[in-house]
């Protein structure tokens, strides 16, 4: 049955995320059951924000980051409305106005804002404060208010950004990364795979300390290291200098740090992670932490006609207390990775759709699992999900097991070769895991992980694909009696020795006696070498393996 | 002893050698008969003597011909197990030499021809004035030769008016031909000849395992292989997959069900790589834009994660296949037969198409067609919504371009039929299905959730099974007509290539045994059928050849004496031209010239025809205690077995179902090497030994399908199909295993 009255939904935001909000509701919008507003602050279409790092490095062009097709969208009836924001929600109205001064009436309002790169307090740089109470009325200056970032350093989040990244990297200047996370870490190992001088200045021990144990840590440094992209450790950044140049305007120079070190560089690449865009939801009185705080029905805690998905939203249960204003801000953030705006996305569609067409909502999303972290790099494999911190010696407080199987780690480190891997199972699953050096084990464990699969219980097992045992083909197992010599007509080591025994002498009599050769003749070779070596041990020995 | 029977005439010691090609597989490799007796015919320069004596197989009972390896482009004189041991069936003492007809008792009796095709004929007359002529059913096989494929599809539409007939192709090569129309405009397997792939640096396989499917095949692939460029994806280390050993090439190991992310992967990197042809792309191909960004979301990393194959092998393929020495792209079963087979075939097309191979010297794309005429089987009307020549029985000009032929009006042609689960699900049903003839296949032991299918056989009131044997399938029937076999009868087959080849008779049929040709010709008659149904399979393929005229499989050119001549012959072939080895080569076959390129994406869900539920694929496979059933062909089996179960020598070799498992979980199972295993899940449960090996992901078995009785892997496969090609989801099924307890 088709709504004779459309649902009028309103997208704010138009990521990846808010652009799979979109492909999901193309039918009911195409069938007339959605009408679809779609806000968007960039004026370009929807790209996938996964790859802008390698933008930045000039490996992806941005024809290959756009992840819809708009004219596809406007055909279908989306009103997509670019290069705009919005300024306000008013709820009771059940309104939105835009910066470009439009009222537009809603049925559901998605908020898919997304997040800001942060800026750290540093001596020399303003920070931007974008106003929590009055959000931009221009796009561009949606994250920077209105203190733009010196020149010669930048955050890392939209084209704009990694375009100039990308000029950096052209003319091979000397590129200063602050912070030592996954995407600094992803633009460091690009850039440097791309002939640029770079070097990354973190305040801890380890790179990618959210994600990797010490173990882990220093493993990836040494790979860093090897991968020709200088890590300066221990290394708390206070303040930026900066020269004139030719036109008389200050530059970034340096990175100074709190020991009193100075770092120079051309530019200076701000990776200190990023913050939800949450001033739209804050000044329309929704609750927000970190996050826009939706439930797992992805609705605002403060109103069920508002949902929230992707970087912008924190989803946690909805507590009792929200309706009198009472309730703890709850821990946790929103996972930063975009599988799960990703499905957000998907499930919220779905939701939309059924509401539209008066079906039955579908089942509340499930627990997102711990995300699984992955550097996008060539020559340097890591990949860490969930908590890898425990040791193999740490025992477990009986009040944090609660009744559950015991947590048990396992190990292998060989710093020499640059493997390290972790395992952290419960009841042979796995809760957390750090792979380092080891792609086909990494990608093994994280099939292991996504499905929740029991482990073997010999843990070693799962480390020997990346040996040389992986591919059972050494010299001696193909002489092995049983190793098939002939595929045509499944003649094995083990016949040609038989037919040899029994008066074979050529190529030709073993084909005679055994068929080998005989159908694709691919094995003749084989056959000669095998005649070889049996003339070497007599012909009357048994087959030495 | 002698295998021998009486009834077996002696075969003429004076016949000349008959060249011909062998029974079983797509790659038809040419052969040469020789009856026992005769000199044998002098064996192809690079194969060896005619007959041999395995090992373990003993002297070799005497044969009513000998089978020698023919040099041919394809198989250039080799033959495999399979084709070496070929003639033993035609003596077997299995061998139905008379009909034969279902008894009160369950047993079988010998009956007249007249008797059976009169009571054949009663009850299908009987049945279509009671309730309609979709009531009568027609099973096919992709083993027919393109006359009984012809005749039978004819038959159909024109005795028994129904629309109710479809074929075991669909089980094979449905999403192959629906990805390869949906992009090309037109589906031949191969839209080259197979030899230009010895010239190819690099090779990628995806789902097939030549090495034991088709072994002659492995020949072709010698020049990517010494380049370094066989690259195999398979969740098994199969025996071609152990091709790529020692720098030969590289296997992926994805796992299964996985393969559409991992094309969809591979286009990411050769997009965001900048290793698009360009210029081919923008003059050959529309949908690009739409592809590309489908694609932008499944980075390597990404792709790794739901694969298992590492970035790096990924990044190595694409740039290999991009490297402009010569690239092939080639699918098989695995990757196609799934429920979003057709998709996983496009994205392979769309890699070669954004690459630029299709079409392109040295390069290019194909699917492995699997029967021996897989290929003619789907061309001339034996799929539910074609009529001869690879045309659509829903378009007008077609009907009345091939009613014209026939002699009748293209009003009284049925219209468009049901693909074979469904038809198969029909059966006994009201409305559905009551008499089924099957030609030329064993659904009992090939149709996946096997064991629902033969429970919908026995609510027929009449099934009619033509074989050699006492296949499981025939032993169901309530008729049974004994056929001819391949070295007794005439015809053509078109192979993997669309090379149409001449089978050729080289003794004999044993006196009780009939052609379906004269079997068809003498029901129609019965019937009263309008048109007329030749038992010569010359003028039937006169007749097809006219048929398909201005078709896309267009083989108006070609004829028995024009094969004879020993020319390669390749449709299309329209009278007066001089046939295509090579297509796409100046054009793609839709009206704009133009390749489609188009967008496809992994589905979250499929649909349970058994249960009707819309679940989530990969709930059911990855829960805790599951496995991933995947199943395939061994060296000595052929299909369902019928036929290779019956030779001693490959029987020896293997007699019986083994599953794979990987050391780690038969440790965890407490499973060794050899044991009585369960297979099992809500369809049925398999009953086989274990095979412990390291070639196989912990968390999947693998079963081959050619066992019957509590062997059969298709118990537990799934009868869910692809919206698109009605294929069945063959290769992932959720299965638990244990060791069989103990029995008294």
């Amino acid at each position: 049955m088709i709504a004779t009255i459309a649902l009028r939904v309103v997208l704010v935001g138009f990521g990846p995320v808010g652009a799979r909000l979109v492909e999901g509701l193309l039918p009911d919008v195409r069938s007339g059951a959605v009408r679809l507003t779609v806000v968007g602050a960039e004026s370009v279409e929807a790209y996938n924000r996964v790859l802008v790092a390698e933008y930045a490095v000039g490996r992806a062009d941005r024809d290959g980051m756009v992840v819809t097709d708009a004219a596809a969208a406007e055909a279908a009836g989306v009103r997509l409305a670019l290069g705009v924001t919005v300024t306000a929600i008013d709820r009771a109205r059940q309104t939105v106005t835009l910066s470009d001064g439009t009222v537009e009436a809603y049925d559901r309002v998605v908020l898919a804002t997304g997040a800001r790169a942060n800026v750290p307090t540093l001596y020399g740089v303003d920070r931007p404060t974008p106003s929590r109470s009055a959000p931009a009325r221009a796009a561009e200056l949606l994250d920077t208010g209105t203190t733009p970032l010196p020149a010669g350093i930048t955050v890392l989040r939209d084209l704009a950004d990694a375009e100039r990244v990308q000029e950096a990297v052209r003319k091979r200047r000397r590129i200063v990364v602050l912070g030592a996370g996954v995407l600094g870490l992803e633009l460091a190992l690009a850039s440097a795979a791309e002939g640029a001088d770079v070097c990354v200045v973190h305040h801890g021990e380890i790179p990618m300390a959210r994600n990797l144990d010490r173990g882990g840590g220093l493993v990836l440094a040494r790979a860093l290291a090897r991968a020709g992209v200088s890590v300066v450790a221990h290394s708390r950044a206070e303040g930026v200098g900066f020269r004139l140049t030719a036109e008389g305007t200050p530059t970034f120079d340096a990175v100074l740090c709190a020991d009193g070190k100075s770092i120079a560089g051309d530019l200076l690449v701000l990776s200190c992670g990023v913050s939800a865009r949450t001033e739209l939801a804050h000044l329309a009185g929704l609750p927000v932490s970190t996050g826009i705080l939706v439930d797992r029905r992805l609705r605002s805690w403060g109103d069920d006609a508002i949902s929230a998905i992707g970087d912008c939203a924190h989803v946690v249960e909805r507590p009792d207390a929200v309706g009198s204003g009472a309730f703890a801000v709850p821990p946790g953030a929103p996972s930063g990775l975009i599988g799960p705006g990703w499905r957000q996305a998907d499930w919220l569609a779905r939701s939309i759709s059924a509401e539209a067409v008066s079906a039955a909502e579908p089942e509340p999303l499930a627990d997102e699992r711990a995300g699984v972290v992955m550097l996008k790099a060539e020559d340097v494999d890591v990949v860490a999900v969930g908590s890898a911190f425990p040791d193999p010696w740490d025992a477990e407080p009986i009040d944090v097991r609660n009744g559950r199987p015991a947590r048990q780690v396992s190990q292998w480190a060989d710093p020499e070769h640059g493997s390290y891997v972790k395992l952290v199972t419960r009841g042979g699953v796995l809760e957390g895991l750090v792979c380092i050096g080891m792609p086909r084990t990494a990608a093994e464990l994280t099939l292991l992980f996504e499905r929740g699969s029991e482990l073997p219980a010999d843990r070693s097992v799962l480390l020997r694909h990346d040996g040389p045992d992986a591919t059972p083909a050494s010299a001696s197992a193909a002489s092995a009696p049983e190793a098939t010599v002939c595929w045509c007509n499944g003649v094995t080591v083990g016949h040609v020795h038989d037919s040899v025994r029994d008066g074979a002498e050529t190529v030709a009599c073993v084909s005679a006696a055994t068929r080998a050769g005989t159908g694709c003749g691919g094995c003749k070779g084989r056959i000669a070498e095998l005649l070889d070596l049996f003339a070497s041990t007599d012909g009357t020995q048994e087959v030495v393996v | 002893m002698t295998l021998l029977p009486a009834t077996t005439p002696a075969p003429d010691a004076t016949a000349a050698p008959t060249d011909t090609h062998c029974p079983y597989c797509a790659l038809q490799c040419a052969m040469t008969l020789t009856p026992s007796g005769a000199e044998p015919a002098t064996a192809a320069a690079d194969a060896g003597p005619s007959r041999r004596a395995a090992p373990e197989a003993g002297p070799r009972p005497a044969l009513p011909l000998t089978v020698s390896g023919r040099t041919f482009p394809t198989n250039r004189g080799g033959l495999c197990k399979k084709g070496w041991t070929s003639a033993a069936l035609l003596g077997s003492p299995d061998r139905i030499l008379e009909p034969m007809a279902r008894t009160e008792d369950g047993t079988f009796a010998p009956v007249s021809w007249d008797a059976a095709l009169d009571r054949i004929a009663d009850t299908l007359r009987r049945t279509r004035q009671r309730h309609g002529a979709d009531a009568v059913g027609v099973f096919g096989g992709g083993g027919l030769t393109n006359e009984k494929a012809y005749q039978l599809g004819k038959f159909a539409r024109v005795a028994l008016g129904t629309s109710r007939i479809d074929y075991n192709g669909r089980f094979c090569m449905s999403s192959a031909a629906a990805a390869g129309t949906r992009a090309f405009g037109v589906d031949r397997g191969l839209p080259f000849p197979v030899e230009h792939l010895g010239r190819a640096s690099t090779i990628l396989m995806l789902g097939s395992n030549v090495a034991e499917t088709m072994p002659p095949f492995i020949g072709h692939l010698e020049g990517a292989r010494a380049a370094g460029g066989l690259f195999v994806v398979d969740p098994r280390r199969s025996a071609t997959a152990r091709l790529t050993d020692d720098g030969a090439g590289m296997h992926l190991q994805a796992t299964p069900g996985s393969d559409l992310v991992l094309l969809l992967g591979l286009l990411h990197i050769v997009i965001a790589e900048k290793l698009v042809d360009a210029d081919y792309v923008a003059e050959r191909t529309v949908g690009f834009d739409d592809v590309r960004r489908s694609v932008s979301t499944w980075w390597p990393e990404r792709v790794q994660s739901v694969t298992g194959v590492p970035t790096w092998q990924l990044r190595m393929l694409a740039r290999r296949l991009a490297d402009g020495r010569g690239s092939y792209i080639l699918t098989g079963r695995g990757v196609e037969q799934h429920v979003d087979g057709t998709d996983t075939t496009t994205a392979a097309i769309n890699l070669a198409l954004v690459l630029g191979l299709v079409g392109t010297d040295g390069s290019g794309y194909g699917t492995l067609t699997g029967q021996g005429n897989g290929q003619g089987g789907r061309e001339h009307g034996q799929k539910a919504d074609q009529l001869p020549g690879y045309r659509k029985i829903t378009d007008p000009a077609a009907r009345a371009h091939v009613a014209g032929v026939w002699g009748i009006d293209p009003a009284d042609l049925p219209g468009a039929g049901i693909p074979a689960v469904e038809l198969l699900h029909s059966l006994g049903q009201p409305g559905g299905v009551r008499c089924l003839l099957v030609h030329g296949s064993n659904l009992v032991v090939s149709a996946p959730n096997a064991d629902r299918v033969r429970a919908a056989l026995a609510t027929l009131d009449l099934l009619v099974v033509c074989d050699f044997f006492f296949s499981e399938t025939a032993a169901m029937a309530d008729l049974v007509l004994p056929v001819t076999q391949w070295a007794e009868e005439e015809g053509t087959m078109t192979n993997l290539e669309g090379r149409v080849l001449r089978r050729r008779r080289a003794l004999d049929a044993p006196d009780g045994v009939r052609s379906e040709l004269w079997i068809l010709s003498e029901l129609a008659r019965r019937l009263e059928s309008p048109s007329t149904f030749s038992t010569d399979s010359r003028e039937v393929f006169d007749e097809l050849a006219r048929a398909s005229e201005g078709g896309l499989a267009d083989y108006s050119g070609i004829s028995h004496d024009l094969l004879d001549t020993g020319r390669p012959v390749y449709w299309p072939f329209p009278s007066g031209s001089a046939g295509t080895p090579r297509l796409f080569h100046d054009r793609f076959a839709h009206a704009d010239g133009r390749a489609r390129i188009v967008p496809v994406t992994p589905r979250p869900s499929v649909h349970t025809p058994t249960d009707g539920h819309v679940r989530h694929r990969g709930d059911e496979l990855h829960r805790t205690g599951t496995m991933t059933l995947i199943t395939g062909r061994l060296l000595e089996h052929y299909q369902s077995g019928a036929q290779t179960r019956r030779v001693d020598e490959l029987l020896a070799a293997q007699p019986e179902a083994r599953a794979q498992l990987h050391p780690a979980t038969a440790v965890r199972l407490g499973i060794a090497d050899g044991a009585a295993i369960e297979v099992s899940n809500a369809r049925g449960i398999v009953r086989c030994r274990a095979s412990v090996t390291t070639g196989i992901r912990p968390d999947t078995v693998f079963l081959p399908f050619h066992f019957p009785a509590d062997q059969r892997a298709n118990l537990l496969t799934s009868d869910a199909t692809d919206p698109i090609s009605g294929m069945p989801e063959f290769k992932t099924a959720a299965v638990t295993v244990r060791p069989m307890e103990a029995s008294a």
